[in-house]
């Protein structure tokens, strides 16, 4: 019988490597989220280390109000320059990052012992004004402080009576590196593409077989039909675990490439590593590669099997997405969970973290266990009468 | 040899198969003839192991069809009600495909492709791929396929359906060989004259029940007529109608 179920295997292998589509899902698409990342993070990395490597250049309206201040900033190392005219428009065209606008009464305030107003115009939902914000806010907090510590000094107060906190953080993320952060998107990203890799070909073989009228004449030939059904499911898996090795191997060019090659997952994605995940996740593609079948055995034709399917990878996906932006703790119960037991190893994976043997031990044995019984369950539909019918 | 005793099969509200028994000889064509929803399709699905009947029996070559499957599956060669290709295998890789599904391979397998490409008049196209076949080209792939194992019973669920004149006769002629060399042939037909003309003795089916069998000259004299059409509207209990 394992005769007949390869010699299905192979006609599967290579129908679909004729397909363009087969193979644009297997071997193109698994490109998209390390190119996408890869961008992303040069984009950052850029950003960053353009601004650590030249000095703040500020734009200040009205300097001549408070040469005060535009002295100590010069003596921080800023470069002070003219404001134009419209400072906002500047600012949200982006031909200047940040302006700062001294008010007409300034100077009288600030002489009086009052508080003077000194405006900031910037546009925060550019990563690049972000951090000229926060670079000018430091450098007028350090000036208020200044003029402010003077005045009470010369008052006689100590001036550390006011200051009850003194605030100084400590960064401990393994890397420091702000495009570090992006890295996270590599989980549910790896998560979709794996539910996405087979998909074609699980209704290419079953749905699509059924609607080209090919599947009735091959379930008269002598061979059971669980066989015939792992045979297709086989080839499936092929497909899934090409598009999953793509993936993992053009994150690892891609890492090596972005931001030049600085971040520290680059040093971590070596091939052993590569082989690891593949090995960690491979009871994850079989479990894919079945929920896969019974949709598309159940679904009565292509497009309706398609429009499920389409949407499937977004589901085990979602909770990757999520822990981007607030992750949890892993707890062993949690390692008992399909798709997000991986989702999880995969986040300490790159965050660089060792992964407990027992928690991938867990992972593995559970998605395994979950794949078999999705397995039995597809072949029993396809001993079904009306699998020639669909439904 | 095929027989089949008291088949019943119902899809509820339907009942496709009443009681159906009949019997095909080695040797002989038998047509299956019936208007549309008579349930000849049906009861050639469940011979050909796709289906299984409500209750009552069929044996090919002495295979009980429920308890042999397999048996029964190497004895026949059919050409079903579906009968899609592949748009992205050739017309060799179709037959290839099925020859290794029944165990064969190597020269031996790739001798019966070429003969059966001769025969059936492959040739031309056997190394194209499907997508884009005509008709004729895709039931003549069809044919072939089901033949690679050299069955001895052969089912064929309208075998001329959508066909040209010039590759209706070939199909004939096919069954005639098959006749001649001692096969067992069951073909199903709503065309009174194809199966007048080809077929040794006419099995005659109207609501999943057998209403008569014999040679056409027996149906004619049952019918009290001697026009095909009028005899099988008479037998099937039809008026002229939808």
């Amino acid at each position: 019988m394992w005769r007949r179920i390869f010699v299905v295997f192979l006609k599967e292998v290579v129908d679909n490597s004729r397909d363009r589509r087969s193979l644009l899902v297997a071997l193109i698409y698994p490109l998209l989220g390390p190119v996408i990342l890869g961008l992303l993070i040069s984009a950052v990395v850029d950003v960053v280390s353009a601004d650590q490597a030249r000095d703040l250049r500020l734009a200040v309206g009205n300097a001549d109000r408070a040469p005060a201040l535009v002295r100590f900033l010069e003596q921080r190392g800023v470069s002070v320059a003219p404001a134009p005219p419209d400072p906002e428009a500047a600012v949200r065209d982006g031909k200047l990052e940040i302006v700062v606008v001294i008010p007409d009464d300034y100077a009288d305030r600030f002489r009086a012992e009052r508080t003077a107003e000194v405006a900031v115009v910037v546009n925060t939902s550019r990563l690049s004004g972000l951090i000229a914000l926060n670079h000018a806010a430091a450098l007028l907090s350090d000036y208020n402080r200044e003029v402010w510590g003077a005045r009470i000094a010369s008052r006689g107060v100590d001036v550390q009576v006011l200051r009850p906190l003194d605030i100084k953080s400590v960064d401990v993320a393994a890397g420091t590196h702000i495009a570090e952060i992006l890295l996270f998107m590599v989980p549910p990203l790896f998560i979709f593409n794996l539910f996405m890799g087979g998909v074609y070909l699980a209704i290419d073989t079953t749905s699509g077989e059924r609607e080209r009228g090919s599947l009735e004449p091959l379930l008269i030939n002598p061979v059971e039909r669980w066989a015939l059904m792992l045979g297709k499911y086989l080839a499936a898996l092929l497909f899934t675990a090409a598009a999953v090795v793509v993936q993992l191997l053009a994150f690892k060019v891609a890492f090596q490439t972005a931001g030049g090659g600085t971040l520290a997952f680059a040093q971590v994605l070596t091939v052993p590593a590569i082989a690891g995940v593949f090995a960690m996740t491979l009871p994850l593609m079989m479990m894919a590669v079945g929920v896969q079948f019974i949709i598309a055995t159940v679904t009565r034709s292509f497009k309706e099997a398609q429009t499920y399917l389409g949407l499937l990878p977004l589901v085990p996906a979602i909770p990757g997405m999520v822990l981007v932006f607030a992750p949890v703790q892993a707890t062993a119960w949690m390692m008992t969970i399909p798709a997000f037991s991986q989702t999880l190893l995969l986040g300490a994976f790159v965050r660089g973290e060792a992964l407990p043997i027992a928690a991938v031990a867990l992972s593995m044995a559970s998605s395994l266990v979950a794949a078999l019984i999705l397995i039995v369950v597809s072949a029993r539909l396809y001993e079904r009468e009306k699998l020639i019918f669909g439904g | 040899m095929i027989r089949v005793e008291g088949l019943r099969k119902s899809f509820p509200p339907v009942t496709a198969l009443d009681g159906v028994a009949f019997e095909a000889c080695d040797g002989e064509v038998t047509g299956l003839i019936g208007p549309n929803g008579a349930g000849k399709t049906t009861a050639l699905r469940i011979l050909y192991t796709v289906m299984t009947p409500d209750s009552g029996t069929a044996a090919i070559d002495g295979y009980d069809i429920v308890k042999c499957r397999r048996d029964v599956q190497q004895r026949i060669g059919v050409l079903p009600d579906a009968r899609g290709l592949y748009p992205r295998l050739t017309a060799r890789e179709h037959v290839r495909y099925y020859g290794r599904l029944h165990g064969l391979g190597g020269a031996e397998l790739e001798h019966r492709i070429d003969a059966l490409i001769d025969t059936l008049g492959i040739g031309e196209f056997a190394d194209r791929r499907a997508k884009g076949f005509s008709k004729g080209q895709m039931r003549k792939v069809a044919m072939a396929r089901a033949l690679v194992h050299e069955p001895h019973n052969l089912l064929l669920d309208e075998p001329t359906n959508g066909l040209d004149v010039g590759s209706t006769h070939a199909v004939h002629r096919l069954i005639d060989g098959w006749r001649r060399q001692g096969r067992c042939v069951l073909f199903c037909s709503h065309i009174m004259q194809e199966v007048a003309a080809v077929a040794d003795r006419i099995v005659v089916m109207a609501m999943g029940r057998i209403v008569a069998q014999g040679t056409v000259a027996e149906l004619l004299a049952r019918a009290g007529t001697d026009d095909l059409e009028r005899m099988f509207l008479a037998l099937t209990g039809r008026a002229e109608s939808w």
